[in-house]
């Protein structure tokens, strides 16, 4: 019984990571209709941009993490207005982004690589709070309650953001149809960078608090969340943030409770059986409407 | 006369896997020539290429029938995955597709026996640089005639609206289905053929960058004819090798600005029917 | 200093056979190496091709070879993957001054290229793991295979600490590092101590705080790790993250100092085997090599960078014992002759059946001021 909560609460953190990048991932799908194969090197720049911020500027651990969420966003912008933006501009559609997204994954997988040597570093021990809540006999230690409580935070504030503000309303407007939303008097240039800096903010949340937490700091940090934040975005749709966050934590408990009792090797065998069943029985989501139909 | 031949033997491996990918390409092609965009065809690839490999190691059959016996069990595949994703919302079946490759990597790594696990089999049989132009040769006679067919009319009308196609008597989900067909077909063809150049295949073989590396050569190449398929593998494929001669330090970078470059310059791919039809619409007019 | 002991040293290499035959004439030798430094290996592809490009600089400047004779590395990338790995050695086989190979990282791309050489030009292995790869006359290994160490340091520490229970963590993905377990839990279990528990993990995985959780909920006396090297950090960060006091015991993936740069404290008394390392090795070449290569690259060269090393000191002696004329089969002809490398940094490495031994035990562990120490039962 020990184990078992300690391993669901194992699962929760993981999870909570998971969930935070697909949030991004699935904004940026159901608002500007991107499959962004470079949201997870807005992962790993936070990260590394954290570690750099704590071990040359001596940051303290907060306005680090700050530094890496703003990275992630600023980041998401310059790619969205060189990659995407010149393509939306001539209406080419999704493929092309599809495609500009991959020149830019390759490129700046690359320059992460360069810019930490090929090596996979850690944040140095001391640098981010190590401090452990007991809950009874359960351990909570400090880098699981914090990824935990930010998913839940962004979830909530985000879920309000889309449904009940006026820049949701205008996201989900032009995630509706861009031109009827433009003529309905959203600007969908603002729309589009909202969304793209908010996609990235929560990727570099997701990344640098990964980065602590796993021990990676490199450009594989961003491979790895981007195959997991996908398999969420599915299983919990890309319409609804609420879906992602629910799926994220479910695939990370599911993925950790099936390494320990039945086996690793079938673990991700596990994870995308989920997805399979999902897309198969319920190919919308968690909290996917079925009148949802994309212009 | 002895630098060409040193230059081709250098550089036949390069030309070889170029067209393997655009044996990957044109079953990219096949759907997305029906509107879908679909990674599905490394699953294929997947299976035709342990199905071939198995025929050709283990049963030591002759290539005439491999290869066809290769394209019918990547057809299969496709038929049958197609049952599900027909019902998918585009976008969906997108997300589908690529979750299918990511589940196929799991199923090869599950069943040893057929697929060797994570040690992957070696191929006794190289396929010769000849038998893969002829192939291509004739997989391009094929599409040509599609191209100008019932069907590739019927598929061109599916991609740009499938509610008109419909009131025009297209049914689009047969037309979809018949899509996904051919890229099974050629997916299949395209996995025992890598197999057979890398004469190696482990899990890894058929997986993401093979994804990315086929969609960014037909989008690149062109998604609106088939020959844009073709000529997008070739550059998709010389482009590393030449990088790595031009600029080695920082190769990955230039790779990715060059197709950035590319796709931004021109983002219907470099092979572009509608541009050339606007050439021609205005050197008649000036007549 | 380092000059004039590598120049004393290739001198009585050089001068001895000399006398005996004519020498390789002066001229440009091309080894083809294909290197993994980008991608997922880069760090260890970086490591091995300094190793590499050192030895070629260090062969030339000694005339060792022959006098004039030059050799020089063709270095393609492959960025581990298979495909590109093909395509280079064919683009080598292509070029006509290339008379001999190295590379590969990953066992699997062994495999694949074996069959484009087969029989062309002669390979020398680096640094894949996994036994059986070479084939004289053409395939050779100058891996210090782990395998053999792993059991002997198991059994050595179990012998010391007497652990009633072990758990082990394996890379359920790859094949060499589950035989290395298995041999290392066959001897762990003639010491009288029992398996606790088996905890697999996979080569891209990154978190392992459940699998650490699950290793200490079997409660063992010693828990073992046989994984690749990110993993590997990753389980004994995570263990001592939760509070696992008892003894760990690592593999040589642990040595490079870039893993105590990253992880520090928690590899504090982990014993493992080791090949090679600056702090550990105090021969005359390996002084040398390391003073040469911190001197290079700006970083003490580790395991892997040694290995590297000792691939193009393999091919260059194979050349310097022809005459004439060498040619691709020659050169594979002269490789099958050498029956040790005798300008090596471990102290002494024999080659038998393609494969180069790496002589002699040597059990380490991280010590708080960040150097490697020969580790002693506490």
């Amino acid at each position: 019984m020990q184990l078992l909560l300690e391993q669901v609460v194992n699962g929760c953190a993981i999870g909570a990571l998971y969930g935070l990048f697909a949030i991004g991932f699935g904004l940026v799908f159901a608002t500007l209709g991107i499959l962004n194969a470079a949201h997870g090197t807005y992962a790993s720049f936070a990260a590394i941009a954290g570690y750099y911020a704590v071990v040359y500027l001596g940051l303290p651990f907060v306005p680090a993490m700050v530094l890496g969420v703003i990275t992630g966003a600023v980041l998401a912008v310059i790619v969205d207005q060189i990659a995407f933006q010149p393509l939306r501009k001539r209406g080419a559609g999704m493929l092309g982004a599809l495609i500009t997204s991959i020149a830019f994954w390759m490129i700046l997988d690359s320059l992460a690589g360069l810019a930490t040597e090929q090596q996979s570093l850690s944040f140095p021990a001391g640098t981010y709070p190590t401090w452990i809540i007991m809950a009874g006999s359960v351990p909570l230690p400090a880098m699981q309650v914090i990824a935990i409580v930010s998913l839940v935070v962004v979830t909530v504030a985000i879920h309000w953001l889309i449904t009940r503000s006026r820049l949701g309303a205008a996201m989900r407007a032009v995630g509706w149809n861009e031109t009827a939303a433009q003529l309905g008097g959203v600007n969908p240039r603002l729309v589009i960078l909202a969304t793209a800096s908010l996609a990235g903010a929560t990727s570099g949340l997701a990344g640098v608090l990964g980065g602590i937490s796993t021990n990676n700091v490199s450009f594989t940090l961003g491979e790895g969340m981007l195959l997991k934040g996908f398999a969420a975005v599915v299983v919990g749709g890309y319409d609804d943030v609420r879906g992602a966050a629910v799926a994220g934590v479910g695939l990370g408990v599911a993925e950790v409770l099936s390494a320990q009792y039945i086996s690793t090797s079938m673990r991700d065998a596990i994870t995308y059986a989920l997805l399979l069943s999902f897309l198969v029985l319920r190919p919308r989501g968690l909290f996917g409407r079925t009148s949802f139909m994309r212009a | 006369m002895s630098m060409l031949l040193d230059w081709w033997a250098a550089y036949e491996s390069t030309l070889a896997f170029a067209i393997v990918n655009a044996f990957f390409a044109l079953s990219t092609y096949a759907v997305m020539a029906t509107g879908i965009l679909s990674f599905a065809t490394v699953a294929f690839a997947a299976v035709g290429g342990f199905l071939g490999v198995q025929l050709l190691a283990q049963l030591g059959l002759p290539l005439w029938i491999v290869l066809p016996g290769s394209a019918v069990g990547g057809c299969a595949a496709a038929l049958l995955v197609s049952v599900v994703f027909l019902r998918l919302e585009s976008h969906w079946l997108a997300l589908a597709s690529l979750a299918l490759i990511l589940i196929t990597r799991i199923l090869v790594l599950n069943a040893p026996a057929l697929t060797g696990g994570v040690n992957g089999l070696s191929v006794p049989v190289e396929a010769p640089f000849w038998l893969l132009l002829v192939l291509l040769a004739s997989v391009s006679v094929g599409f040509w005639r599609l191209s100008v067919s019932w069907y590739g009319i019927a598929a061109r009308a599916v991609r740009e609206d499938p509610a008109v196609a419909g009131s025009l008597g297209i049914a689009p989900k047969t037309i979809q289905l018949i899509g996904f067909a051919i890229s099974g077909a050629m997916g299949g063809l395209g996995g025992v053929l890598l197999a057979m150049t890398l004469q190696f295949v482990s899990p890894e073989t058929y997986y993401i960058p093979v994804a990315f590396t086929m969609i960014a050569a037909v989008v690149l190449g062109g998604s609106y004819h088939w020959t844009g398929a073709i000529i997008g593998a070739l550059v998709f494929t010389a482009l590393p090798q030449i990088m790595q001669a031009v600029v080695p330090q920082v190769q990955n970078v230039a790779n990715g600005l060059a197709l950035l470059l590319i796709m931004i310059m021109l983002p219907r791919g470099l092979i572009d029917p509608r541009a050339w039809r606007i050439r021609r619409a205005l050197r008649d007019a000036r007549r | 200093m380092r000059k004039y002991a590598s120049w004393l040293l290739a001198s009585t290499l050089t001068f001895a056979p000399m006398f005996a035959h004519a020498a390789v004439p002066a001229g440009d030798y091309v080894i083809g190496f294909v290197t993994d430094s980008t991608g997922p290996l880069a760090a260890a592809g970086q490591s091995f091709t300094h190793g590499a490009e050192l030895a070629a600089a260090e062969i030339t400047a000694s005339n060792y070879v022959a006098p004039g004779a030059k050799l020089t590395l063709d270095i393609k990338e492959a960025a581990g993957d298979a495909a590109r790995s093909i395509q280079d050695m064919h683009q080598f086989l292509a070029d006509r001054r290339v008379i001999a190979t190295s590379c590969c990282i990953l066992s699997p791309i062994v495999n694949s290229v074996k069959p484009v050489i087969a029989e062309k030009l002669a390979l020398v292995v680096y640094g894949a793991t996994a036994p059986g790869l070479p084939s004289p006359p053409w395939v050779y290994s100058v891996t210090a295979l782990p395998g053999p160490k792993d059991t002997e340091t198991a059994a050595t520490v179990a012998k010391a600490l007497k652990p009633k229970t072990v758990a082990y963590f394996v890379s359920a993905d790859n094949d060499a590092f589950k035989a290395r377990m298995a041999a290392a839990e066959a001897a762990v279990k003639q010491t009288g101590a029992t398996t606790a528990a088996v905890i697999s993990v996979l080569g891209t995985d990154t978190d392992f705080t459940a699998p650490a959780t699950q290793a200490m909920g079997a409660n063992p006396d010693v828990i073992m790790v046989y994984t690749t090297q990110s993993p590997a950090v990753g389980i004994i960060a995570a263990l001592r993250a939760r509070g696992y006091k008892g003894a760990i015991v690592g593999n040589d993936v642990l040595a490079p100092a870039a893993m105590w740069k990253k992880i520090g404290a928690p590899l504090v008394g982990v014993p493992f085997p080791l090949s090679f390392s600056p702090d550990v090795n105090q021969s005359a070449e390996a002084k040398a090599f390391v003073a040469a290569y911190t001197k290079q690259y700006g970083n003490p060269p580790d395991l892997y960078s040694a290995q590297g090393y000792q691939a193009i000191w393999l091919i260059g002696q194979a050349l310097h014992s022809m005459d004439g004329q060498p040619t691709r089969e020659g050169v594979a002809a002269a490789l099958a002759k050498q029956t040790g490398i005798d300008h090596n940094v471990y102290g002494g490495q024999a080659v038998k059946n393609g494969q180069a031994e790496v002589t002699g035990l040597t059990i380490v562990n991280w010590t708080a001021d960040g150097t490697l120490a020969a580790w002693k039962a506490p």
